[in-house]
C-alpha cells in the first residue's frame, strides 16, 4: 500500500501571550499518521480534542494564531515525499484541488454570496486549469456536477437560494472538481439533518469509490465513521490515542477512552442505559500530567499519574497510547 | 419580476414622493412662521432709498409684490398656488437681482454646484472603497499603517479651513491654481479644450478639498468592513482553494465589503450636498452654496425657498437612484 499523506511528531497549536510570557497550546502534540492511497481514513474524538487544526495542518493552510511547532507533514508526488509545511505559497496554491483538497467545517458557507455558484466553481478552475476557455471550464463544471447526481441548473442559483444539504453537496463538488489524490473532510455533515447527511456522506463514498482517492473525514459523529472509513484514529487532547480498523475498534477497543465512546452508542432494541465518559474534557491550558485521560480514567494506576504513553503497536493492525496495554505488550 | 417591483421599487417611489412632499410643504411653511413681512421689508428698503412714496402708491406695490411672491389670499389658497408653480418650475423673481427669476437663477448656478459634488462624492467613494479595501486586506503594510495616519489626521478638519489652507498653500502662496470663480474673468464657456481646461483649474481646489475629506470617510470605513468579510468562511476558502489573490481580493472581498458602502452613499449624499455648498462660499465657486450666501445676506425669500426646493429634489432624487442601484449588487436583495 502506497503512502499518500504522513505525519512525523507533528505539533501545532496557538501562543497565548499570558503576563507570565509566552505559552503554548498544544491543541496537536505528537502526531504520526500514515495515510494510505485509496483509504477512508476517520478522525474522531471529541470538541476541542485538537481535530480540526490537526487537519488544517494537514492542508498546509498554517494561518495566524495557528502554527507548527514541530514536526513535519510529507506529501507524497510519485515516489517522493515532500514536507508540505516548507512549501512555498505559490507551489501551495498550485498543488491545492489538484493533490490535496479541502471540505471546510460548515461548508455551505464557502460560496460567494453575491455571485452565482457557478462562478464560484470558475473562479477555483480557472486558477488551476490553464489554456481553457471559458465554455469549457463551464462544461467540466457541468460534467462533474451531474456525475455526482446533482441537477445542474441549482449551478445557475444563488447560494441563498439553495437548501443547506444541497449547498454542502456542491460544497464536496467543489472540492473534487479537479479529482484530487487526497481530500481532507472536516465535520462534512455538521449542521446538516440525517437525511442530508446520509446524502452527503453517500455522496463522498461514491466520488472514493469512483475516482480512488484516499479521504480523511473528521467528526464526532460515531456513525459516520462506522459507515464509511476503513481505518479510524481516536484524538484525545491534541493526541492519538488509539488507531486501527474501524470495524475492530468499534469492535473490542483498547484504550478506555474509546471504549467508554463506543459504549455510549445505542443499540436498536437495547434498552439499557449508556455511560457516558465521567467529567469533562480537559483544558489544553491546563492538562493533567501523565497521560491526560487519566482523571476520567477507571482503570487508572500510578505510572499513568506522571508518564505520557506513547502510541504503539498492540498487535499487527493496532496501536494505542495506554499503559494498560504497554504492560502487557 | 413584477414582485420585484411590487416589493421593492414602489415603496421606494412613495417613499421619495412623500419625503419630497413633507420637504417642500416644509419650505413653504417655515418662511411664513418668522414675524417679519418680507414685503413690509423690501417696500421699507424702497423708502430708506429716498423714493417719496404716497400711501396709495405703497398699498399698490405691496398687493403687486403679494402677488409677484405669491403671498396674496389665505394659506391654503397661497399652499396651492405654491404647489401649482413648483410644477412649473416657477420661484417667482430674486429680490436681490430683481426681476431675474429664482428659476433661471438656479438653472445658471446648479450646473455648477452638481459638477464638482457629484465628481466629487463619486470619486471620493470608489478612491476611498479601493483604496480602504486594499489597505484593509493587508493591514500590517508600511503604507497602509501611512495612509491611516493621515487619514485620522485629516478626517476631523472642517470642509472651510481645509479649503482654506489648499486656497493658501496652492492658490495664493504657489498660484498654481485660481483663487476663485468658476472661470477666468472676462471668458466666455464655449465647448473648446481651453475653456474645458478653465473649468478643471478652477474646480480643481474645490474638489480636492471634497475629495479628500469624503475620501478619507470611505476609506475608514471601508477599511473595517474589510477587516470583517476577509475572515468570512467564503474568503478563506477561495484562498485555500488557490484562487489567484487580486482575485480574491476583488470578487470576494470587496464586492462583498462595498455593499454595506452603497447604502452610506445613500446616507452621505445628504451631507456631501451641504458640505459642496459650504466649500463653494469659501472658493467663491458660482454655484447654489455661493448663491444661498447672498440670498440670506440679502433676505432673498424667494431665492432662499427655490434653493431650499431645488436642494431637496436633487438630495432625494440622488438618494433614490443610488437606493434603486443596490439590488443590481446585492443578489439576496433582487431575489427572495
Amino acid at each position: 500500500m502506497a503512502t499518500v499523506l504522513k505525519t512525523q511528531d507533528l505539533q501545532a497549536g496557538y501562543l497565548l501571550l499570558t503576563p507570565y510570557g509566552e505559552r503554548a497550546i498544544l491543541a496537536v502534540n505528537g502526531v504520526n499518521i500514515e495515510i494510505f492511497h485509496e483509504e477512508i481514513y476517520g478522525i474522531a474524538g471529541e470538541s476541542g480534542s485538537g481535530k480540526t487544526t490537526l487537519l488544517k495542518t494537514l492542508f498546509g493552510e498554517v494561518e495566524v494564531p495557528l502554527r507548527v511547532l514541530g514536526g513535519k507533514v510529507y506529501y507524497s508526488f510519485g515516489n517522493e515525499f515532500v514536507d508540505a509545511l516548507l512549501l512555498k505559497e505559490e507551489e501551495k496554491r498550485r498543488i491545492r484541488w489538484r493533490y490535496i483538497s479541502y471540505i471546510p467545517q460548515g461548508s455551505m458557507s464557502v460560496f460567494n454570496p453575491v455571485k452565482r455558484i457557478h462562478s464560484t466553481f470558475l473562479d477555483f478552475l480557472k486558477s488551476h486549469v490553464e489554456g481553457k476557455v471559458q465554455e469549457e471550464l463551464f462544461e467540466l463544471v457541468k460534467k462533474h456536477v451531474s456525475a455526482l447526481g446533482l441537477p445542474t441548473k441549482v449551478l445557475s442559483a444563488y447560494p441563498h437560494q439553495l437548501s443547506g444539504g444541497m449547498k454542502q453537496r456542491l460544497a464536496i463538488a467543489l472540492a473534487t472538481i479537479l479529482n484530487p489524490k487526497v481530500i481532507l473532510a472536516d465535520e462534512p455533515t455538521t449542521a446538516l439533518d440525517v437525511v442530508a447527511q446520509r446524502a452527503a456522506i453517500q455522496l463522498l463514498k461514491d466520488i472514493q469509490r469512483e475516482y480512488r482517492n484516499t479521504i480523511v473525514i473528521v467528526t464526532h459523529d460515531m456513525g459516520i465513521h462506522a459507515h464509511m472509513t476503513h481505518r479510524l484514529a481516536i484524538m484525545y487532547a491534541g493526541r492519538i490515542v488509539e488507531e486501527g480498523p474501524t470495524s475492530v475498534i468499534l469492535d473490542q477497543p483498547l484504550h478506555p477512552y474509546t471504549q467508554y465512546l463506543i459504549g455510549s452508542l445505542p443499540t436498536i432494541g437495547d434498552k439499557t442505559f449508556r455511560d457516558s465518559v465521567p467529567g469533562a474534557p480537559p483544558s489544553f491550558l491546563d492538562l493533567p500530567p501523565g497521560c491526560a485521560f487519566h482523571p476520567r480514567c477507571p482503570q487508572v494506576f500510578s505510572v499513568c499519574k506522571t508518564q505520557t504513553p506513547e502510541l504503539v503497536n498492540v498487535d499487527e493492525r493496532r496501536k494505542a497510547a495506554c499503559w494498560l496495554w504497554m504492560e502487557r505488550g | 419580476m413584477m414582485k420585484f417591483l411590487k416589493e421593492y421599487l414602489v415603496p421606494r417611489l412613495i417613499q421619495y414622493f412623500f419625503v419630497v412632499f413633507l420637504g417642500l410643504t416644509l419650505v413653504f411653511f417655515v418662511p411664513r412662521l418668522l414675524p417679519q413681512d418680507p414685503i413690509r421689508e423690501i417696500v421699507g428698503q424702497f423708502q430708506q432709498h429716498g423714493a417719496g412714496l404716497d400711501a396709495k402708491t405703497v398699498e399698490t406695490m405691496v398687493a403687486t409684490f403679494r402677488e409677484l411672491f405669491g403671498l396674496s389670499g389665505s394659506w391654503h389658497e397661497q399652499y396651492w398656488s405654491f404647489w401649482k408653480r413648483i410644477i412649473r418650475f416657477d420661484f417667482g423673481p430674486s429680490f436681490f437681482r430683481f426681476p431675474t427669476p429664482v428659476s433661471e437663477l438656479l438653472l445658471r448656478f446648479l450646473p455648477w454646484t452638481l459638477w464638482i459634488m457629484l465628481t466629487s462624492t463619486f470619486l471620493a467613494w470608489l478612491l476611498g472603497n479601493i483604496i480602504g479595501g486594499i489597505a484593509g486586506y493587508f493591514p500590517g503594510r508600511r503604507w497602509s499603517r501611512l495612509l491611516d495616519v493621515f487619514s485620522v489626521a485629516v478626517r476631523p478638519i472642517p470642509y472651510y479651513t481645509f479649503g482654506l489652507i489648499l486656497l493658501i498653500f496652492f492658490a495664493y502662496t504657489w498660484r498654481l491654481f485660481p483663487l476663485g470663480g468658476g472661470v477666468s474673468v472676462g471668458r466666455s464657456i464655449t465647448f473648446s479644450v481651453a475653456s474645458l481646461i478653465d473649468i478643471l483649474r478652477h474646480s480643481f481646489l474645490p474638489m480636492l478639498t471634497l475629495l479628500v475629506l469624503n475620501g478619507v470617510g470611505w476609506y475608514h470605513q471601508m477599511k473595517l468592513l474589510v477587516q470583517n468579510v476577509k475572515g468570512e468562511d467564503f474568503v478563506r476558502y477561495a484562498k485555500a482553494g488557490g484562487v489567484k489573490p487580486w482575485w480574491v481580493i476583488s470578487q470576494y472581498v470587496l464586492r462583498n465589503a462595498m455593499l454595506p458602502q452603497v447604502t452610506g452613499l445613500a446616507l452621505a449624499i445628504g451631507q456631501s450636498y451641504s458640505a459642496a455648498i459650504i466649500v463653494e462660499i469659501v472658493f467663491s465657486y458660482p454655484g447654489v452654496g455661493t448663491l444661498l450666501y447672498e440670498a440670506i445676506a440679502r433676505a432673498d425669500y424667494n431665492l432662499i425657498m427655490g434653493i431650499a426646493a431645488v436642494s431637496i429634489l436633487t438630495v432625494s432624487t440622488l438618494v433614490l437612484i443610488v437606493d434603486l442601484i443596490y439590488p443590481l449588487l446585492d443578489p439576496r436583495v433582487r431575489y427572495r
